[in-house]
This record gives structure tokens, sequence and C-alpha cells, in this order.
């Protein structure tokens, strides 16, 4: 069993792979670039990405899917700070604390979490004082680094990240009505891949996911 | 800013980048490879692995190394910065990203040019009274000048096309650090986004191919040189 996932998942599927009965290789990569393997006919029986936007440019593509695209979890996002940041009075206050530095966020039409960090910042009325003053990159762990090194004084993350490095503190989480859902969703290329398809909707599951700072979905 | 803007930006910045990579990293190219070819001294297989260090790395990996070496709160990138040359999210970074990439490229062409030179030509020369400084500029660079070129040429080349260094040092910044490489993959990520990406592609085809023709006649000129010599 084949399953092409998108990079922010890996530790909470490579828990879930683990205590499945059955071999699962797990191949990790952005959104992007998996849902274009997977077009040009990468023999995965299972596939999760990071945003439905590519999912449905699966479908669109013909893509042979055995059961219909369902999210499998979810996430939030969060603004962070290294560890030793002072607490955000408000989330005005940003522009401020990054005085002379930069915010770093996944690209933001690029990286499904820098596009969410966009309707958010968007959403708070900060984007035109910050869009010159981003520091985009190529995933969000990327981001992530650029904090933890003090490369930059702020990021947005998902909070699944934030989880994932103790070198970071969460200074805000971004309301949900602010972005758009940030859903995994998964689908089953193959008979074989439907099983793991309903493990990772399993209430263990849930709880490896939620362990990992996602938000359980369960069937 | 529109897409057709952003992509001639690109350009811009990667053509500006490369050359500048190229024009610093030549003499310190030149330098490491004579080093190389023609002394003996303790620790020298380490100087040779350590350049050619980045063509084993992962290139993500190489970028990270930079930005715990050079970035804001790094020993070395405050003491650049204090003496006024910013390299974090700045297009100086993305030249220091294209230099270390591109630099096991050019000292390895340039070494094999420096170790083709027979050396009785040059005892030659010195038998003759000839001063090293003359030696050097009049016997040994017409003899590796096509290996200086071939390096240079290699180093522009990989300067152009360097990606996963430069995003994960300098990120992806219109106008600062997005290179034609970081466009590219930005336009791909994006569903639909092949034609933008396909065109950027063009654009890069067209300097490539400008680039070695430019080369190749730089080469033959060269030769045409030392042959009249």
């Amino acid at each position: 069993m084949t399953v092409f996932a998108a990079a922010s998942l890996r530790g909470a599927l490579e828990e879930i792979a683990q205590a499945y009965p059955g071999d699962v290789s797990l191949s990790f990569g952005g959104s992007g670039t998996i849902a274009r393997q997977i077009a040009a006919g990468a023999p995965a029986d299972v596939v999760v990405l990071a945003n439905t936007l590519w999912m449905d440019w699966l479908v669109e593509q013909g893509t042979h899917i055995i059961e219909a695209p369902q999210p499998v979890a979810a996430n939030t996002l969060v603004l962070i700070g290294p560890k030793d940041a002072e607490p955000l009075a408000e989330l005005n206050d940003l522009p401020a604390r990054l005085a002379t530095g930069r915010l770093a966020i996944g690209h933001r039409d690029a990286v499904p979490a820098g596009t969410y960090a966009r309707q958010w910042l968007e959403a708070a009325g900060l984007w035109d004082e910050v869009k010159d003053r981003l520091a985009e990159t190529d995933n969000v762990r990327a981001a992530l680094a650029f904090v933890t090194r003090g490369a930059v004084p702020l990021g947005i993350v998902y909070a699944s990240d934030a989880v994932a490095e103790p070198a970071v503190k969460v200074l805000w989480h971004a309301p949900a009505s602010d972005h758009d859902t940030i859903a995994y969703p998964a689908a089953a290329l193959t008979p074989v891949g439907k099983t793991f398809l309903h493990a990772l909707t399993s209430p263990q599951a849930g709880l490896i996911f939620t362990a990992h700072g996602f938000q359980a979905v369960i069937q | 800013m529109t897409s057709d803007a952003a992509a001639w930006e690109a350009l811009r910045l990667s053509l500006w980048v490369a050359c500048w990579a190229t024009v610093l990293a030549v003499p310190l190219a030149l330098w490491i490879a004579w080093i190389l070819a023609r002394r003996d001294f303790w620790g020298k297989s380490l100087l040779s692995a350590l350049v050619h260090l980045p063509l084993v790395l992962p290139p993500v990996v190489t970028g990270y190394l930079l930005l715990m070496g050079f970035g804001r709160n790094a020993p070395l990138g405050r003491a650049l910065d204090s003496i006024g040359i910013t390299l974090a999210f700045h297009w100086s970074g993305a030249v220091l990203a294209a230099i270390i990439m591109g630099f096991p490229l050019m000292v390895r062409a340039m070494r094999l040019a420096i170790e083709a030179v027979d050396p009785k030509l040059e005892e030659a020369a010195a038998t003759l009274g000839a001063p090293r400084i003359a030696i050097f500029g009049r016997v040994t660079l017409p003899l590796i000048a096509p290996g200086i070129l071939a390096g240079a040429v290699m180093g522009f080349a990989k300067a152009m096309g360097e990606f996963g260094a430069t995003i994960t040092f300098v990120a992806n910044i219109p106008g600062q650090t997005q290179t034609l490489p970081s466009a590219i993959w930005a336009a791909l990520q994006i569903p639909g986004g092949e034609n933008q990406a396909i065109a950027m592609v063009m654009m890069a085809s067209v300097v490539a191919i400008g680039a070695v023709l430019i080369s190749e006649a730089l080469a033959r000129r060269v030769a045409a040189r030392i042959a009249g010599a």
C-alpha cells in the first residue's frame, strides 16, 4: 500500500501507518507536487492533500477515484514567535512587533498555509501593512524554521507545526471564520486504498491526529 | 503586479544575481583551484571535500546551513550586518547562495585546466628571465583561459538555475529574492499555473541558449588567440 500525502501530515500519518495492520509506504511532498504526480499516473493507493483546491483539480483531471474525497483531518492557523516572546495584547500590534523584521509565511499563492495566512491577514485588515514585509517560503515548515532560527521575529504556521516545535510560542490563534476551512481531503485510488482511507477516520486515528495538533474528523 | 511584470522582474533579478555571483566567484575559485592544483599542504583533501560539499548535500540543507551561519541571529550574519552587508532576505543573500552552489563546478573546471598546463613551459619562461607575475600573465593565464571561461559559464548557469538553497536561505520576496526558478516553482504550485510557468521556462531557455552561444564565441576567440600567440 502506497500513500501519497501532504508533508505537513508526516508525524501523524507515520504513527497511523505504524498502527495499521499491513505494510504502508508513505511518500510526502507539497500538495501541488503530489497532485501532479498522481495525475501523471503515480502508483498510489491513497492520496491525502493539504487543501481542497488540489483535490478538486485532481477530480477535474479525470483521475480514477474509487471513493469520493472526504476530509480526514482539519487544522487551524496560529501566529508564532520565539519561545521567550512577550504575549501579544492584540493582533493589531503585529506590525509593531515585526519592527524591521519580516513575517514568515508559506508562499501566498503556492503554499496552502500561505494562502490561509493571507486570508487571515486580509480579514484582520493587516494585509496591506505587512504584504511588503513578508518572507514567503516554499513550505510551511521552512517558515517555522525561520522563526526557530531567529531569522524573523514572527511567523504564521499551522497549529500542528507549533505543537511539533518546542522552540516557538503561539501568540495568537486565527479565528476559523477568517480563512477557508483548513481541511485535509483524502481519496482512495484503488480498492486496497479504501481500507486505509477508512482507518484514517477511525477513533484511534482521531486520537493521533489530535495529539499532533490537528482536529480529527471521525466517521 | 501582473504576472507578466512579475516574470520580467524575476528574470531581471536572476540575471543580476547570476552576474554578481559569477564576477565575485571567478577570482576566488581561480585562487582555490590554483592552490588545489599546484600546492601540497596539510588538509588539502579536506579543503577539496569542503569545496565539493554543496554538490553532494541537498540544496535545501545548504540553504539551511547558510541560514544558521549568515542569518540575522547568527554571529557571521551579525558581523556582516554591522559593517553594512545585509544578507538576510536581500538579493545579496541570493548571490551568496548562488556562489556557494556554483563554486564546486567552477573550481573543478579551473583546476583541471591548471593541472593540464605543462610546467616546462613556465620553467622555460623562467630560464629566459621572466618574472613570476609575467609568467602567470603571459604563459599560464592564456593556457588556462578556456578553463576559466568554462568554470565561469558553469557558475553562471548554476546561479541562474539555483532554487533550493536560495528559497531556504532568503525566501521568495518579489524584486529581492524571487528569482526565475522561484517564480516558476510558485506558478507550478497553483492549479492552472502551467501557462505562466511555461512562459518563464521559455525566458530561462532563451537566456541559457544565449549564454552558451556567447561562451562558445568567447572560447573560439580565446582559442584563436592562443593559436596565434
